[in-house]
């Protein structure tokens, strides 16, 4: 929340960031050496022989302090005035870039690292109920450190120059503060604290895990929202309530008997902060942004499709000839590159033409291709209808997660979403009436007594005829989206996008719009899921929140705002053609390249925001304008003004 | 009177694209100055490339005597080190701060426990002293100007620019406020650059005045003159000749 006050960042990074420094503080304390966090640079150093709790947590300090003061001078310093969505797809780069360090530089076979107490033990009884005494001086340190910031931000002049300059840095500038140095202080105090809580908080419970606790973001961020991004003090309540709620839930719902059988137990305590999210958008959301809230800022380009026949005609025709005459490999990765392209559409739609952030649409696929499952296994529906009423119940779901994300926008939708993707992930994903546990199997598709199964035996597997379907539902939905990006959908979509209210001055329901992108894109997503399903088997684990960040950085990537971008995204994505080519294998891909991938990610969002399709448009564009000035303005003729008014 | 001002050559735009030519100007103590022009003349850019917002691309920039460096990267910098110096400015969105109150928006200008500042400047202004705690994003469009400009007040700049001051304000208090930046200029010495659309107002207050046209100055002069000439005024807004 700081970080967000001081550079209007909602860091998804921020409990990576902590989770890194707990690592470092717990194998500092361990051995002596200091594991630092760089690809290039050495893997650790030798500090001290055996440091105490003090020398190590002073390490940590400066370690968490130095860590934000680099992430955001060399990231989100230059990121200031980008659109959100630049923002979360770079702090998405800095959380896939800390996971997959800490997997890279330290051993976590379990109880590998001392998760020593730092705090002293025993417990006190309040009302029959034993409760730890370091608990109690966490939530204790929590509210004291809360009180301090809320006292600081509101009283003192750096505090007061903060909240200027997180709203308005033009502003700050004319009456003479520095917002770069404001947010230095902010960022380096947010990452200390970051960074010391995890390691309380690991001493704690016990646990340390590169992916679980950097998840821990998702209930803080729905506290924020609680506090909207403004009191410490709520912030700080809703943060120890959904705490001590999810502790109960967890505790409770392991021996009640009145929750049906089929929501998953351990599920129920991960969506509780997505309900929280909702509740506190309902109460405090509204359907248009206020006055002050509209940010000047460059989208990405979206281009008007064209030439939409004669590209489709080649590039099917190319793909058809690919997957008719290469090996089942080759197969395997087209296949795969397509149906990535469909989910990434599926973002296209809703982030890149209106303007929603969504970090769903991998849930949405992933609950399309369950339910297909559970209906042709359990209800013994056959292909062509399973498919199709599960993909309209994820279109039905779609809209219910637009329906709040409706009156919010932005960062906050971005928070709304990854809320609902951990609480589809750990409510329905594992939930027995759809999956359970295991991995799920399916059965072969068949229509009018033609097998399009993938799978076959051999040289053979990986069957061309599944490709080809893949092929045509995928060649479909993409002219149809070009199509719909052309009619006047489209351009009320753009609308939405641009300026909110200005569209609801022309007379464009805004919350419609929005439901209606919603819907389409989450029919996509499904579509996607459901061919995934045909693809093999399901695991929880295939939709991951992870792959769901994966995939938006990909279509980031590619160029979010155009269908180019979501073809590009498919050719990129982890499995697909790109990996195919390269060499690699595929399935899964090494940490390295994860934390490759993710420093990709972040120069990405800091160089381009439209991605590679822009990058290429623009260097043209560029190029033209400025040749058109000169001709224009070279001789100051009027009549050279008049032309390269036409030609534009 | 000293010179607070002077631009010599100046040349600037945007991506590469020139929007101004070849500017001199000069704002003395104690002057209030208009800038004038027609709708995309370059009046606003002209303030910009003063504040640093937007990076000069030729000529040169002094300010209170000291001359500005054009090699300075970075609007940030640039921007503070002409504040700094003592130059406030009004720009056309007025860049409050919404979350804050009214007070706290005049106290973050001054310097730090200068209260007789920040008083002086909501004196000027009575139709706020009611309003002084409440949230900045809940006043008026006229009331968010004139706090625009107290706050710019606040810091006692000793070189003022207003761009486009009356716009939301009655007539009449836009002619006040004018009458107040007049007395302000005779008392204090500040040296005033206003970027004004309401012409025959802004030329009764001011001593000089520059028309620009398509980023040139074409007639420079004394304001006097100029309110004797409306056919160059009419010709130049209406783009005939």
């Amino acid at each position: 929340m700081l970080t967000h006050r001081a550079s209007g960042v909602i860091n998804f990074a921020h409990a990576a960031l902590g989770m890194y420094v707990a690592y470092a503080y717990y194998k500092l304390r361990q051995t002596g050496e200091l594991v630092l966090p760089i690809l290039g640079l050495p893997d650790r150093v030798k500090i001290v022989d055996a440091p105490t709790v003090f020398t190590a947590m002073s390490v940590a300090v400066a370690l968490s302090a130095v860590l934000g003061l680099l992430v955001y001078l060399l990231v989100f310093r230059w990121l200031r005035t980008a659109p959100a969505l630049a923002r979360v797809v770079a702090s998405l780069g800095l959380l896939l870039y800390f996971v997959a360090i800490v997997k890279l530089r330290f051993d976590r076979s379990a109880g590998q690292l001392p998760l020593g107490a730092i705090l002293p033990a025993g417990s006190v009884t309040v009302s029959g109920v034993a409760v730890p005494y370091n608990r109690l001086i966490l939530a204790a340190i929590a509210l004291a450190v809360a009180t301090v910031l809320a006292v600081v931000f509101k009283f003192t002049r750096f505090g007061m120059a903060t909240r200027a300059a997180a709203e308005n840095e033009k502003g700050a500038l004319i009456v003479g503060h520095s917002p770069d140095k404001l947010a230095v202080v902010n960022w380096t105090v947010a990452s200390v604290l970051a960074g010391v809580s995890v390691i309380f908080i690991a001493s704690v419970t016990k646990q340390l895990d590169p992916l679980s606790t950097s998840l821990l973001v998702v209930p803080a961020l729905a506290a924020v929202l609680v506090g909207g991004l403004r009191s410490f003090f709520v912030t700080s309540f809703a943060a120890l309530t959904i705490g001590m709620l999810q502790a109960g839930l967890l505790n409770y719902s392991t021996r009640s008997t009145w929750i049906p059988s089929w929501l998953p137990r351990s599920g129920l305590n991960h969506a509780l902060p997505f309900l929280v999210i909702v509740i506190a958008l309902t109460v405090r959301g509204a359907s248009l942004p206020g006055r002050h809230e509209i940010r000047e800022s460059r989208l990405p380009f979206s281009p008007r499709p064209r030439h939409v026949v004669p590209v489709t005609v080649v590039g099917v025709g190319l793909t058809a000839a690919g997957l008719l005459t290469l090996d089942s490999q080759w197969r395997l990765a087209i296949v795969v590159s397509l149906i990535a392209s469909l989910i990434a559409l599926s973002s296209v739609v809703l982030t890149g033409y209106v303007g929603q952030i969504s970090l769903a649409q991998y849930a949405f696929a992933g609950l399309a291709g369950f339910v297909t499952a559970k209906l042709t296994e359990a209800r013994g529906i056959p292909f062509p209808w399973a498919p199709l009423i599960a993909v309209a119940l994820t279109t039905l779901c779609g809209v219910l997660v637009g329906l709040p994300a409706a009156r919010v926008r932005g960062l906050v939708l971005a928070v709304v979403t990854v809320g609902a993707a951990v609480a589809i992930e750990n409510l329905a994903f594992k939930s027995e009436a759809l999956g359970g546990l295991g991995r799920v199997q399916i059965d072969r598709p068949e229509l009018f007594g033609l097998d399009l199964g993938f799978s076959a035996k051999g040289a053979d597997n990986f069957r061309a005829e599944f490709g080809i379907f893949v092929l045509i539902v995928v060649a479909c939905s993409f002219i149809a989206i070009a199509n719909l990006r052309r009619s006047p959908t489209g351009l009320r979509w753009l609308a939405v996008r641009a300026n909110e209210r200005a569209a609801a001055a022309c007379g464009i329901n805004v919350t419609s719009m929005k439901l209606e992108a919603f819907a389409v894109s989450s029919m996509l997503a499904g579509m996607g899921g459901v061919l995934l399903a045909y693809r093999g088997s399901l695991a929880p684990e295939s939709f991951a929140v992870f792959g769901a960040l994966a995939l938006l950085a990909v279509t980031y990537l590619g160029g979010i705002a155009s269908i180019t971008g979501a073809l590009l995204a498919g050719v990129l994505f982890s499995g697909g053609i790109l990996t195919h080519v390269s060499g690699g294998t595929t399935g899964g891909t090494s940490d390295t390249a994860f934390a490759v991938s993710g420093l990709a990610l972040v120069i990405a969002a800091v160089r381009t925001p439209d991605g590679v399709v822009g990058f290429f448009r623009r260097r043209g564009a560029g190029a033209g304008m400025r040749l058109r000035a000169r001709a224009a303005t070279g001789d100051g003729d009027s009549s050279a003004m008049a032309g390269s008014v036409e030609a534009r | 009177m000293s010179t607070l001002l002077e631009l010599r050559g100046v040349e600037t735009g945007y991506h590469g694209v020139p929007v101004v030519h070849d500017l001199d100007l000069t704002v003395g103590e104690g002057e209030v100055v208009a800038l004038l022009g027609a709708n995309g003349a370059g009046k606003t850019t002209v303030l910009n490339t003063i504040a640093g917002l937007v990076p000069r691309t030729g000529g040169s920039l002094s300010v209170l005597g000291a001359p500005v460096s054009s090699r300075q990267r970075g609007a940030q910098r640039r921007t503070l080190d002409v504040v700094r110096r003592g130059v406030g400015y009004v720009p056309e969105d007025r860049a409050l701060f919404y979350d804050l109150t009214a007070i706290e928006n005049v106290r973050l200008a001054a310097a730090r426990r200068d209260r007789a500042a920040v008083a002086a400047a909501l004196d000027l202004f009575p139709a706020l002293a009611p309003l002084t705690g409440r949230a900045a994003g809940l006043l008026s469009g006229g009331e968010q100007q004139m706090l625009a400009v107290a706050r710019a007040l606040a810091a006692r700049p000793r070189l003022l620019m207003i761009d486009e001051m009356s716009l939301g304000l009655a007539p009449i208090i836009a002619e006040r406020l004018l009458a107040s930046i007049r007395k302000i200029a005779d008392d204090t010495g500040t040296g005033i650059l206003l970027v004004e659309q309401q012409v025959g107002a802004v030329l009764r207050v001011a001593d000089r005045a520059y028309l620009l046209r398509r980023g040139r100055v074409v007639v420079e002069g004394r304001a006097a003159d100029l309110r004797a000439r409306p056919d160059l005024l009419a010709s130049s807004y209406l783009g005939s000749g």
